[in-house]
This record gives structure tokens, C-alpha cells and sequence, in this order.
């Protein structure tokens, strides 16, 4: 066995990682080079070659698979880059896209901008009104022709698409989950129109119920599966020349893998794969430290992203919003809460001091950054508190001015508040802190869990000088700060240790008690769509897993609940038991007694996901022991730091994390500098490393 | 003219002094509150750390009720709130669904602290159900709110409630609302509070009395318990916050939450020009077999940092459509919360203390016992509100920095239709009963700077949702042919109202008639006023075809496009119908869209044909309404298009009746401050200032104060596709489409299509009699 390679595609930065047979990990970060992405992962592919010494060729020979992570599909959509497609759709009904079932207008918009209702609109037309197009045709919920297809329109309909620009064309007709036999006519008219050209069905794409978020999906996916396929066509064959053999694979937002000769078809699937990376990573760690519910915190400079593990499964949600419109795509739930480190302390017209939502973004950043940011943030009042080096981040590779910094926050918070500099830092330093243990615990408690049974994992550069207090202040009883080699290409390191997953859904709205053969009839048909997919990866798997499930609904009740199904010959026993399930996982979610059984429960959609396991097991290597639980021998120095607004600055000690060895034990008050972030280890806590190089923190 | 009933009287609530309110409580019911001290003491941090925290216990109560609620109503539509409220029942936090209800919940607080406190008492652990629009929480009997006192250490701390809309609470008709009910007693019957809920636990007799009179009890049951459930979670959740800042510190937040959002409010109010703005409104028919139209007026002045709301003038109670003192409260908060606190924070309690409301008693907008109020919060309690939004849109429009906040009104009502019969789908026939929701997707109002936002959905419940067809369709027997964006149905203007959709759907697996019952407004008068000379958006309009030869057509692999097309009779339904959707038969529903702003002459004229291109706009009202003229390709012909907007100003000129007193004379130069898109105070030769012409500088104002404008009446069809079908079909009043012109340039300042004894002001101006 030879080497496995986790390439991570972001806005910014394009991480690697690569894991050889010994589980000996290696890590890389080179700029990303839109837009043209593969110089930027070729690059990082030979900074991990370098590190061993060898060439490109080389290392690409010996490596049995590449798993690769790109956001560009996601920014493409978010910025409207996308070539023109057409949308196809019946008669009457092309006008859901732009009616947008009205919550178009404020859907997916943080919290503090749904009450600002002069300042919402909804986003710019999804396809522009000349190429979405009805045609004569209609279904009904029973499956049952109504209205056969128009072919002579159909036709006339699909070439004033080409003529009016059409590059793709995405197909969405009412109930085609039902019956799809009009969509794919289409397709075939479509192919005799322009052969060749890109085409999505609905009935493909999302077989769900629901036609505007399936409109949304087809949409979306066909925007931007024909560039996926040339950009993962490229780059497959760049590879391939350069002595890769075995396969490449792309990340979905499932957290699952496919190859990438499959990704393009059902493109929608493989956004917001970066951010499925990390939760997938913390997945590995949690199953190799034995946690089974943590809460993975990822805070950038920009971003705080929240995901949750449960019983050992990240917690899995089957829509997200994606520019105001529902699209519905297996992903693992990861919701952004705050905005990082960047997050701009001000105050209101009511002299009140508030924390984010906008942020410094990466230009001009911070202010103590020096590139002409005025505005206080997160990261100028950890500067100010002394939580910060005064001699800059990242070694020093990122200087910062501490003037600047106290300067930023004297004029826009202390001076107007008549604090002092030092008092203003310390109230914006509490204020985030108390804020983000508020929103992680809505993530919680909306999942319908309580936070005191999680433990919080903290990534990212901004998160662990503030992951101790939130997590006090949500309640859990551990933090785990990932310390280890792959640290600061955590979401690779995921990528790389991620297994394979198909996941194939139909709707078929039935009301409990059902016909069980029916139910048999299609999880069969999705188990066989699946199974045939996994083989078609060309991988050697190490195992296959096929997981059933359905999601369930009480008759009038909002809430969709993802049931497991157990796997087997389907019977009444077997159904009354998945309904046994939902009502549990109901009560869970929605509190005891929640559930309006009287109005009957519905069975809408079925699921079936495939998990090839891949026959790597990448766990994170041991680092040396320590003598003794003394850390005195890591420590750098001391400094006054500022952590508690009453204590007020205290003589505290700063260790170097490179030389902190497994069992090193530090009491609060401590700084820990690491060169990618900074830890605090407020005061009656207590950290100790473990035998990964992991900081865990707890209470005393 | 109406008397109350005597003894009804003690169920009028009203707002109170606070602090008297705490004075006059018995001595065993002691209260919780800090000195004014305590609260100016609050450091930045904890203030700000206690405010979130606040903020996100009211939220996880409002996903608690709505995740646990059976209604569709709340589940798929979002109709209900929550508040968080001081010991004495000020507004601390509400929540952003149903702003309506903020201005009613509490109301019902105040009057059970007045008459609950000595007998049964008031105590720890108990919870009040109330739904008496007279006593307040909510705007009529199918709001029915669930509040619950808050106690720490012996001391009354602080109360929460949940609210939401029921589906079906008795009286004489399915839903609650009958069409026809001569007074209260026909439908559901109010309930003043009473303890639902005692040392947290629900009392089975209470809850049997509540769900008993409900033809669905099991889904009022289940809202009961999710509003008992949102409540429990509300108190756990303060109390856990008690613990750990200390009652006086969380208590000092809250006074400071709303003390902040006064004095912002305020701030804001003493930025803006004082004055007195005036809007009328209509109510087109009482109820069925009405052919009224019934008029509500409001003058709001704004002087310093205070509004007052007065409704003299506003007609008698009359049918269905009045609503109570919570009501007019309510329509007034549905206004002022997107357009004045769309930055400060909810803490409605503060906002509330810097208005008064001034209203005769027996009036459509407050409504003696025992009216008929089932309609009020989609009738009149929603006219306030698009009243209100016109005064203070017209305000704000004085100033540069407070245009954003500016908006022509949106969808004046809920255009209601609600159908049951009998499922016939499955093996075993079930009954059904769909309210079609497809009436979420109205227009917003133009803005001075954007066009509306088509189907925006509805201005009183910002975060409303309209459902998937295919949802309808699974759940209920119905077939729809169509839900589209209609062309034409946002006002035109400079810029143009957001346009609304229509639906139209015909009966799909029963065999049976279905019971069908329509109740809209809007379809004589235009609710949907436009600003600043731009036209009102689209009357609504409900058509049903009866007989059609859909089955046919559908055989024959057709699918029609519009009504005509399906064949049948089409029949034309009055805003209050009853009846039956038989098979074969189509119901079409469009709901309203949103006014336009500004003179759609001034328009881009490459807009419009975007709007033409992209369907939102005819080729006849491009050319009829906006002088646009595209050539043979379908690009805009600019010279035909100049010619073409001549002809329209110079129709105006000629069909206009000029002001008596109007001289032709022009204004040495116009001041920065402007009235409004058109206006402006301009200075003549003589140094003093009047109101002109922002685009010919013609002196507009006479030295009486009134604007000498050019005013030209025409028959309803003159306005355009906005009107469908003669108003005279709906109301007795004769309705006019009545522009207003610059007598100089003859743009357009002002116009509405409302009865023609309607009395016009202008940016808040009254207008010189004409020559």
C-alpha cells in the first residue's frame, strides 16, 4: 500500500495532505490559483513530494488514491458565475423558481437581517426569464398521465433555449419523482436537438417531493456540472500523465467521496465539500480518542462554522440554502454561527456594544494588521488583552501593531463607552464569547440535544483563544484542541480519511400503514442504483455498507425526521417499527408529546446510502512523552494577559507548543503559541496533552 | 351608531402607566423591579451578554411552539409570535413572525395584573388562555394566547406568552369566521383569561372547556399544549439566567432593552420633519350581500419625538371587518416595526411608548361589544397598517437618509378561501379541508430607489411562506393549473410595485361538490396605494369557472393557459361568497400586488422593457400606462417612446381640470429638503418659501397652504389592467381613477382608484379646490 492524498481546494489556500502506509502524515499549503485550480493543487502535491524527497512522478506512482475537496463550484453559484442554462418545466408552473414559495425573500439570511425587512430582497433570477420554459404535460401525485408530453412544442421549446444561449439544460416537471417518463422524452429530444450537451433531470438530480426546491437542485447543478467536468477532466488527465494510477476522487457534501468521472452528473452534490472535510476529520479524531458527541468548532478569520458529531455520525441534514433557494443535497449540517476572528466590535445608535455579524473579511483585516483596517475586532482585543504575541502571528510572518490595535478600540468603543482600552478588550473579548456559547447551544438544542453531553473540538486559527470560555459557556465538559501534524490542514487530513458514499433518494408520499411490499419494491430499486454506482467507482473497497432510511412526517406537523431503516426483508413488523423510530427520534427532536399522531404519519422519502470503506485507516500518529507533567521545559516566557474583566491583567505563562510533549500538564491562567493559532487556558481550567499532541482541556 | 353593551366595558384594556399598575396591585402579589439606577449602573459587557442571551431564550420558545403546533397555520405559514414581557407586562422581546399580534399581547396582560390579582390570584406556575380581542393578545377570537407570570423568590419577575392563530375555535361556521354573522355571539366566543395552567400543570377541565368548542379538537389541543410547552421552556430557561447574573442584573436589561429601543425610536422621530400626514383607506363590503364600501381615516402627527395616531372621522362599526382597540394597536405595529426599527431591536414595550393612539369608541377601528370582529386582523386592523405605512412612508420621504425606510403599500388583505368536501383518494374516503395558501404571494411596495419585490409575500408576517404545489396537491384533492407571476399587477410608477401571483386549481380525486368559502377585500377601491403619483397596485380578483371542459381538454393533451381557454361560464365572486367548487370547476384567486412610486412616465424607459421582456408588464400597459413603444425586433424605439410620452402628458393636459388659483409663476431655485419624489420647498422672488415642482420648479403651493394641482378623474378602467372586473360589480359608491399633475409639466404627483367622494391629500398637503 502506498500513499493516500487529501487535497483541499479553498478560496485562499489549497491544503494537501498526504498519509503513506506506516501512517507517517505529511502537509502542505500553497495559495489556490483560481481559475484556474489545478496549478495551485499540482503545487501542493510537490511540497508534500519534497518533503520526502522524491519528485511528483514519483510520489503520484506510489499513491493509491487522491481525495479532493473544492470549493469552486459553491463560489461560482454564490457570485452568479455560472454559464446560461435553460429550464425546462410544465405548463403553468415555470413561475415556482421566481415566486420562490415567497420565503425567497429572506430564506438562509442570518438572524439579525429578518427583522430588517426594508432590506431584504430576493436574488437575482436563478435562470433568466427567455430560457425557463413550460411545456404541455401533466402528472398527478398518483403517478398518473393527465396530460401526455407535447413533443412538437418540447421540440420548438428546446431549440429556443439553444438559440437563445442555452450551454445546459436542467429538466423539472411537476411529480416527475413520480413518474418520469416525460423528463427523460426530454432528455432524448433534447440529445436529438444537441447531441452532446449537458443535461439534468429532476427525477435524476433529486427525486424529492416538493418542486421548487427540485426545480432549485436541477438548476444548480446544471450551472455547474459542465465546468466540473472540465476542470476534473483536466486535472485528471494532468495527473494521469504524471504517473497517477489510481483513483481520483471528489468530496460530496455527504462527507462521502465519489470518482471523478461520476462527480459531474450530479454536480449540486459535491458543494460545500471544504466544509464537510473538517467535520469529517474531527470524526476520525473522535472515533480515535472514543468521543461520541462533539461539537466541531471551525473559526477562520471570516467564518465560525458549527457542525455536530452524535453517537459517533455527523449529524446529517438533507437541505441547505444556497443564494436564498432551498437545494436539496445530502450534507452533513454545518452552520455558520459568527464571523471569526474578523468579527467587528461597534456600537448601535444606542451606544450598545455589539460583536459582528460584519467582519474585517481578509482585506484590511484586523486593524492591528496594519492595512488601513480603522475598525476594532475579535482579534485587535485579544491583541490589546495580551492574549496575542505582541511579536505577530504565525512565527511573526504576520506582524502586528499593537497601537493600532489600541487605537482602533480607544476611538470606537472605550472613548464613546468611558472604559478604559484595556476594560473595552475585555468586555468585546466576554461579549464573543458568552454570544458563540449562545448560537452553539440554538445548533444543539435545534438538533435536539443537550450540549452538556458534547465535547468541543477547536479548529481553526481563531478558535482556541476563545474555545475554553464558550464551551464553559454552552455547558460542555471537554475541549479537545487538535494539535497534531495535520492541524493546520484539517479539512485535507478529512478528506483524505473519508470513505466512499452513494446516496440515491425517490419520494413516494404514502401514509403509515403502508403496503410493505411497496416499500420493499423501492428501497430495492435504490439499493440496486447504489450498489451499481459503487461499482462503477473502480475502487478497491475494503467493504460496502448500505444504509436505509425514510423521512417521515406527522400528517399537519412541519418537522421531517430522517428515520433509519433496518436492512432485511421488509414486512408490517418492520415498518411498525421504523414508525416506532420517528416517533422517538420526533420526541427527541421536538420534546415529549410533540407529535400529533391523530393527524397519521406520512412516509415521503426514501434513501439509501452507500458507504464503501476504503482500505485505509489513517489515525494520527503518537508524538513523544514527556518525563514528567511539568511543562516548564516548553515555556517561552511570561506576559501580563487580560481574561477576566475582575482580575484584571495577570503575570501568565506562554509555552511553546512545538515543545510540548504527550502528558504535559498546564494549569490556568496559560497562553500555549502555536504557530498556526494561539490556545488560552483561562483560569481554573486545567490542559494537558495527549498522546496525539491533542490539548484537552476540562475543569478542574 | 353603536352603544356597548353595559358591562361589557370592563374588557376594553388599554395601554396604562406602568408604575400606577404596580401601585394599584394588591399587597400579596409582590412584584420584582429595579430603581432607574440599577439600570443606568448595567456595565457595556453584561448588557450586551444578558441582552443575546434573552434574545435567544425568546427565539428557542418560538421554535418550541412552532415545531409542537398541529396548524398549518403556523407550521407551514407562519402565523403566530411570543413575547418576553417585564413584571407589569411591557413588551421586552417579541419574535418576527405575525408583528400584528405585538401590539395586542400586552394588553392582555395589564388587564389580568387589573383583574385576576386579588381573585383567583396570580401565583407561581400558572398559566392564562385568553381570547378576547376586547382584553387584547391577539386580533380577533382565532388568536389565542397563552401567558404565563414568572415569579423569583416570592416576586411576580417577569411574564412570556405564545400566540397563534387556531383554526377553528366554534361558532356558526367552519373556521370560526361566518360571513354573515349579525354580532360576536355567532362566532367564536371571546374568553377573557383563565388559568389554563396551575403549579405548571394544565387543568383538564379548563382544557376540555377550550378544546370543546372547536370542531378540531385534536389540533387545538396539540397548540394548547406547544404554547404551554413554548411558555415552560421560556421560564426554565430565565430562570437558569436568574441564576446566573441575579434577578436584578437580568431585570435591569430588560428595563434597559426597551428604554434603548424608546430613546432610538425616538431619536429617530426628533431627525424627522414634524407635521401631519393623512391617508384614507376602504373597506370594500361588511359582509356578505354588502354593497357598501366603508372608509377608515387616520391623520398621524408626528411633533418632536411622538406620534399620534387619531382615527376621528373613521365610519361605524359595521359587519364582520371592525376590529377592537388590540386591533388598531396591532395594524399600527405591522407598520412601524419594518419601517421605523428595521435597526433597532423588538423591544416592542419601548417602542410602544412613543405613540398615542386617539379613537371614538363604535368605530370600524374599535369596535364595541358585542360586534362581529372575526375579520379584523385581514380587514381593518390590516388597512391601519397599510395606512400607517403610507403616513410614515410620506414622512420619511422628506428626508435623504430615511428614503430607504420608504415604501408604497403592499397587498392590503388576505384574500381567504378555504374549500372542503371529501377525499376521495384513498380506499377509504376522508374529509378534508385545505385554506389555500397560495395567497401568501402578494407584491410589495415601490421604493423611491427599487422597484417592489414581486410576490414578496405579505408586509404583516415578514417571514411567511407560501407552499409547494405539490404539497397541495398530496394533501388535499385539488389540481392547480397555475401559479404565476401576474403582468401588470404592481402599480406602475417610476418605479414599479412588485407584481402578485394568481392560482387556479379545479377539484382532482372527489366526485363530490366542495363547500367553498371566499372572504377578500380590495376588489372595488385599491388598498394597495401607490406614493408619490405612482398607481396602486392590482384590485384583487377571485373568478371561478363553472362547467369548465377541463377533462376534455386534458384528453386531448391541452392544458389551458388562461380562463377563457377551459371553457365553462366564468362567474365573477364578491369579496364575501359562499357556495360550491364542483368537479369540472376552476377557482382562480390573485391576491394584490404592490404600489408603484413616482410618475410612471418618468420610468426608465429601458426598465420597462425588461418588464415587457421578462413578463412583468404588458405590451398594452408599456404602452398605455408607461408611454414605452418597442419596434418591430421588440427593442425599445426611443424617439417613438419620447413621442409616445408627449402624447400621454399632453392627454393629461387636456383632460385635466386645473386649480382656481394656479399663476404659472416658477421658483427662483428648489431647497435641498425635498416632500417627496415630486416636491419640494422651493423660494420665490420674494424670498419666501413654498412648496414646488422638483422637475419644472412651478410654484405649487398657495398662500393658504394648499397644493394647486391639476386634477383629472376618469371611469376605474382607465387605470389599466389593474382593474379586471368594474368596481361597480362589488360596491353601490361610484369609483374613480382620479390623477393629480404638476399644472406645469403635468407629471404625476398623486393618484388613487377609490370611491369618488374620497377626499385627497397630498405628501400630507390638502389641495386647492378646483376652477
Amino acid at each position: 500500500m502506498g500513499y493516500v492524498l487529501g487535497v483541499d481546494v479553498g478560496g485562499t489556500f489549497t491544503d494537501a495532505v498526504g498519509i503513506d502506509a506506516d501512517g507517517r502524515i505529511l502537509s502542505a499549503k500553497t495559495p489556490s490559483t483560481p481559475p484556474d485550480y489545478s496549478t495551485g493543487v499540482l503545487t501542493a502535491i510537490d511540497l508534500l513530494a519534497e518533503q520526502v524527497g522524491i519528485s511528483r512522478r514519483e510520489l503520484l506512482a506510489a499513491t493509491d488514491h487522491i481525495a479532493h475537496g473544492t470549493t469552486a463550484s459553491l463560489n461560482a453559484l454564490v457570485m452568479g458565475r455560472v454559464p446560461p442554462v435553460g429550464f425546462i418545466t410544465t405548463r403553468g408552473h415555470r413561475d415556482s423558481i421566481y415566486i420562490m414559495n415567497v420565503e425567497g425573500r429572506y430564506l438562509g439570511r442570518p438572524s439579525h437581517e429578518l427583522q430588517n425587512v426594508m432590506g431584504q430582497r430576493k436574488p437575482p433570477d436563478m435562470v433568466p426569464r427567455h430560457l425557463a420554459r413550460e411545456v404541455t404535460e401533466r402528472i398527478d401525485r398518483a403517478g398518473e398521465v393527465l396530460v401526455r408530453l407535447d413533443e412538437d412544442e418540447a421540440r420548438r421549446v428546446v431549440r429556443e433555449c439553444l438559440a437563445g444561449g442555452a450551454t445546459a439544460i436542467a429538466v423539472s416537471l411537476l411529480w416527475s419523482f413520480r413518474n418520469d417518463r416525460h423528463e427523460r422524452r426530454l432528455r432524448e429530444i433534447i440529445a436529438e436537438e444537441a447531441p452532446g450537451l449537458y443535461v439534468a433531470l429532476s427525477s435524476e438530480v433529486s427525486p424529492r417531493i416538493r418542486e421548487f426546491a427540485r426545480h432549485a437542485t436541477t438548476i444548480m447543478s446544471t450551472q455547474i456540472g459542465p465546468g466540473l467536468a472540465a476542470y476534473l477532466g483536466a486535472l485528471e488527465a494532468s495527473l494521469r500523465d504524471d504517473g497517477l494510477r489510481g483513483p481520483l476522487l471528489v468530496m460530496q457534501s455527504s462527507g462521502g467521496a465519489v470518482t471523478a468521472a461520476e462527480a459531474p452528473a450530479c454536480a449540486i452534490n459535491t458543494i460545500g465539500s471544504v466544509l464537510t472535510g473538517g467535520v469529517v476529520g474531527a470524526q476520525q479524531l473522535a472515533a480515535q480518542l472514543g468521543h461520541s458527541n462533539v461539537m466541531a468548532t471551525d473559526v477562520g478569520g471570516t467564518t465560525f462554522l458549527a457542525g455536530l458529531i452524535v453517537d459517533g455520525e455527523p449529524v446529517r441534514a438533507q437541505q441547505t440554502v444556497i443564494n436564498q433557494a432551498p437545494v436539496n443535497v445530502p450534507t452533513l449540517k454545518v452552520e455558520a454561527i459568527g464571523s471569526g476572528g474578523g468579527a467587528i466590535a461597534w456600537l448601535d445608535a444606542g451606544r450598545n456594544l455589539r460583536i459582528g455579524p460584519h467582519s474585517a473579511q481578509a482585506v484590511p483585516g484586523p486593524a492591528c494588521y496594519g492595512s488601513g483596517g480603522e475598525e476594532p475586532t475579535i482579534t485587535d482585543a485579544n491583541l490589546v488583552l495580551g492574549i496575542l504575541p505582541a511579536s505577530g502571528l504565525l512565527g511573526g510572518r504576520r506582524p502586528l501593531d499593537l497601537e493600532l490595535a489600541r487605537r482602533a478600540i480607544e476611538s470606537r468603543i472605550a472613548t464613546p463607552l468611558g472604559l478604559s482600552v484595556e476594560a473595552a478588550a475585555a468586555a468585546i473579548h466576554a461579549a464573543q464569547n458568552a454570544q458563540t456559547g449562545d448560537l452553539l447551544r440554538k445548533v444543539v438544542v435545534e438538533c435536539g440535544h443537550d450540549p452538556r453531553e458534547f465535547v468541543v473540538y477547536a479548529f481553526g486559527g481563531a478558535g482556541p483563544a476563545h474555545c475554553a470560555a464558550y464551551a464553559r459557556e454552552v455547558g460542555a465538559r471537554e475541549v479537545v484542541v487538535p494539535l497534531g501534524p495535520v492541524a493546520s490542514a484539517f479539512s485535507a487530513y478529512g478528506l483524505a480519511a473519508s470513505d466512499v458514499v452513494v446516496t440515491r433518494e425517490l419520494s413516494d408520499p404514502l401514509t403509515h400503514p403502508c403496503d410493505p411490499a411497496r416499500v420493499e419494491r423501492n428501497f430495492a430499486r435504490l439499493e440496486a442504483d447504489v450498489s451499481a454506482a459503487l461499482a462503477r467507482q473502480g475502487l478497491r473497497l475494503a467493504a460496502v455498507e448500505l444504509h436505509r432510511e425514510v423521512d417521515m412526517r406527522y400528517g399537519m406537523q412541519v418537522g421531517e425526521v430522517t428515520t433509519p431503516v433496518a436492512g432485511g426483508a421488509l414486512d408490517a413488523a418492520a415498518l411498525e417499527a421504523a414508525a416506532a423510530e420517528f416517533e422517538r427520534l420526533y420526541a427527541r427532536l421536538y420534546g415529549e408529546g410533540a407529535g400529533f399522531r391523530e393527524a397519521g404519519m406520512h412516509l415521503l422519502t426514501f434513501r439509501v446510502r452507500g458507504v464503501g470503506r476504503l482500505p485505509v485507516t489513517p489515525g494520527l500518529p503518537p508524538i513523544a512523552a514527556a518525563p514528567n507533567a511539568d511543562p516548564n521545559a516548553a515555556l517561552l516566557g511570561r506576559r501580563p494577559v487580560c481574561l477576566d474583566l475582575r482580575r484584571g491583567y495577570v503575570d501568565t505563562p506562554v509555552y511553546d507548543y512545538a515543545r510540548l510533549r504527550a502528558g504535559h500538564r498546564l494549569d490556568g491562567p496559560a497562553i500555549i503559541q502555536v504557530p498556526t493559532t494561539t490556545v488560552v487556558v483561562p483560569d481554573g481550567v486545567r490542559a494537558t496533552v495527549d498522546a496525539l499532541g491533542n490539548l484537552r482541556i476540562v475543569q478542574h | 351608531m353603536h352603544f356597548a353593551i353595559p358591562g361589557s366595558e370592563i374588557f376594553n384594556s388599554r395601554p396604562v402607566d406602568p408604575t400606577a399598575l404596580a401601585r394599584s396591585l394588591p399587597s400579596a402579589l409582590r412584584v420584582h423591579t429595579v430603581t432607574p439606577e440599577q439600570v443606568a449602573a448595567l456595565d457595556p459587557l453584561t448588557y450586551e451578554v444578558v441582552r443575546h442571551r434573552l434574545w435567544s431564550i425568546t427565539d428557542e420558545m418560538g421554535e418550541t411552539l412552532r415545531r409542537m403546533s398541529g396548524s398549518p397555520i403556523v407550521t407551514e405559514s407562519n402565523d403566530f409570535d411570543f413575547t418576553l414581557n417585564d413584571e407589569v407586562g411591557q413588551e421586552v422581546q417579541i419574535g418576527l413572525y405575525n408583528t400584528m399580534l405585538a401590539g395586542a399581547v400586552d394588553l392582555a396582560i395589564y388587564w389580568t395584573l387589573q383583574h385576576r390579582a386579588d381573585n383567583p390570584g396570580i401565583e407561581d406556575g400558572d398559566m392564562f388562555l385568553c381570547n378576547d380581542p376586547w382584553v387584547g393578545g391577539g386580533l380577533h377570537q382565532s388568536d389565542a394566547v397563552v401567558f404565563a407570570p414568572l415569579f423569583h423568590e416570592g416576586r411576580l419577575f417577569a411574564w412570556t406568552s405564545a400566540i397563534c392563530h387556531q383554526p377553528d375555535l366554534g361558532g356558526s361556521a367552519p373556521g370560526s369566521m361566518p360571513l354573515a354573522a349579525p354580532d360576536v355571539f355567532s362566532e367564536s366566543l371571546p374568553t377573557p383569561p383563565i388559568k389554563v395552567v396551575r403549579k405548571l400543570e394544565l387543568q383538564r377541565d379548563v382544557a376540555d372547556m377550550w378544546v370543546r368548542r372547536s370542531r378540531v379538537p385534536l389540533l387545538v389541543g396539540l397548540d394548547l399544549r406547544a404554547k404551554v410547552g413554548a411558555n415552560a421552556v421560556g421560564r426554565r430557561r430565565l430562570l437558569a439566567l436568574i441564576e446566573q447574573y441575579g434577578a436584578d442584573t437580568v431585570k435591569a436589561v430588560m428595563k434597559r432593552m426597551m428604554d434603548d429601543a424608546e430613546q432610538r425610536l425616538r431619536d429617530k422621530l426628533r431627525g424627522a420633519p414634524d407635521g401631519t400626514w393623512r391617508a384614507t383607506g376602504w373597506q370594500d363590503q361588511a359582509q356578505l350581500g354588502d354593497r357598501a364600501t366603508h372608509k377608515l381615516e387616520l391623520a398621524m402627527t408626528k411633533a418632536d419625538d411622538r406620534l399620534t395616531f387619531d382615527f376621528s372621522g373613521t365610519d361605524p362599526q359595521a359587519g364582520v371587518i371592525s376590529c377592537t382597540y388590540a386591533g388598531s394597536r396591532g395594524g399600527i405595529m405591522l407598520a412601524l416595526l419594518p419601517t421605523l426599527a428595521g435597526d433597532i431591536p423588538w423591544s416592542a414595550g419601548g417602542l410602544m411608548r412613543c405613540f398615542d393612539i386617539v379613537t371614538p369608541e363604535g368605530t370600524l377601528n374599535n369596535a364595541s361589544f358585542p360586534s362581529a370582529i372575526s375579520k379584523a386582523p385581514i380587514a381593518t386592523a390590516w388597512l391601519i397598517g397599510n395606512l400607517a405605512a403610507q403616513c410614515l412612508s410620506q414622512m420619511l420621504d422628506r428626508a435623504v437618509d430615511s428614503q430607504a425606510s420608504v415604501q408604497a403599500s403592499c397587498c392590503g388583505t388576505w384574500n381567504t378561501a378555504v374549500i372542503a368536501g371529501l377525499d376521495q383518494r384513498a380506499a377509504q374516503p376522508a374529509p378534508f379541508l385545505s385554506v389555500v395558501m397560495d395567497s401568501m404571494a402578494g407584491g410589495y411596495g415601490a421604493r423611491p430607489q427599487a422597484d417592489g419585490i414581486d410576490t414578496g409575500g405579505l408586509f404583516c408576517i415578514p417571514m411567511g411562506k407560501a407552499p409547494d404545489v405539490e404539497l397541495t396537491e398530496m394533501l388535499y384533492p385539488l389540481l392547480v393549473l397555475w401559479r404565476r407571476e401576474e403582468p401588470d399587477s404592481g402599480g406602475a410608477g417610476r418605479q414599479r410595485g412588485g407584481v402578485s401571483a394568481s392560482v387556479a386549481m379545479t377539484p382532482h380525486g372527489t366526485a363530490l361538490p366542495s363547500a367553498l368559502v371566499l372572504s377578500s377585500a380590495g376588489m372595488a377601491t385599491a388598498q394597495n396605494q401607490g406614493l408619490a403619483g405612482g398607481a396602486p397596485g392590482n384590485l384583487a380578483c377571485n373568478l371561478a369557472v363553472r362547467g369548465s371542459a377541463l377533462s376534455a381538454l386534458m384528453a386531448d393533451g391541452r392544458l389551458p393557459d388562461t380562463l377563457g381557454e377551459c371553457g365553462g361560464e366564468v362567474e365573477v365572486e364578491q369579496c364575501f361568497s359562499g357556495g360550491v367548487l364542483a368537479p369540472g370547476d376552476v377557482l382562480y384567486l390573485h391576491c394584490q400586488g404592490g404600489g408603484g412610486y413616482g410618475d410612471p412616465l418618468q420610468r426608465d424607459a429601458r426598465r420597462v422593457a425588461e418588464d415587457l421582456a421578462s413578463g412583468r408588464v404588458s405590451a398594452r400597459a408599456a404602452r398605455e400606462l408607461y408611454g414605452v413603444v418597442l419596434n418591430g425586433e421588440g427593442l425599445l424605439d426611443d424617439a417613438a417612446t419620447a413621442g409616445a410620452r408627449d402624447a400621454l402628458r399632453a392627454a393629461r393636459r387636456e383632460g385635466a381640470r386645473l386649480p382656481c388659483a394656479f399663476t404659472h409663476t416658477h421658483v427662483t431655485r428648489t431647497l435641498a429638503q425635498p416632500l417627496d419624489g415630486n416636491l419640494a420647498q422651493g423660494v420665490l422672488a420674494d424670498g419666501t418659501t413654498r412648496v414646488a415642482c422638483r422637475h419644472c420648479g412651478t410654484r405649487l403651493e398657495d398662500d393658504d397652504g394648499r397644493l394647486a394641482l391639476a386634477r383629472r378623474d376618469a371611469p376605474p378602467a382607465a387605470a389599466g389592467p389593474i382593474v379586471r372586473i368594474d368596481p361597480a360589480t362589488f360596491i353601490d359608491a361610484p369609483v374613480v381613477f382620479r390623477e393629480y399633475f404638476c399644472p406645469g409639466c403635468f407629471a404625476r404627483v398623486h393618484c388613487g382608484l377609490l370611491p369618488a367622494a374620497h377626499e385627497d391629500v397630498v405628501a400630507g398637503l390638502r389641495v386647492a379646490p378646483l376652477a
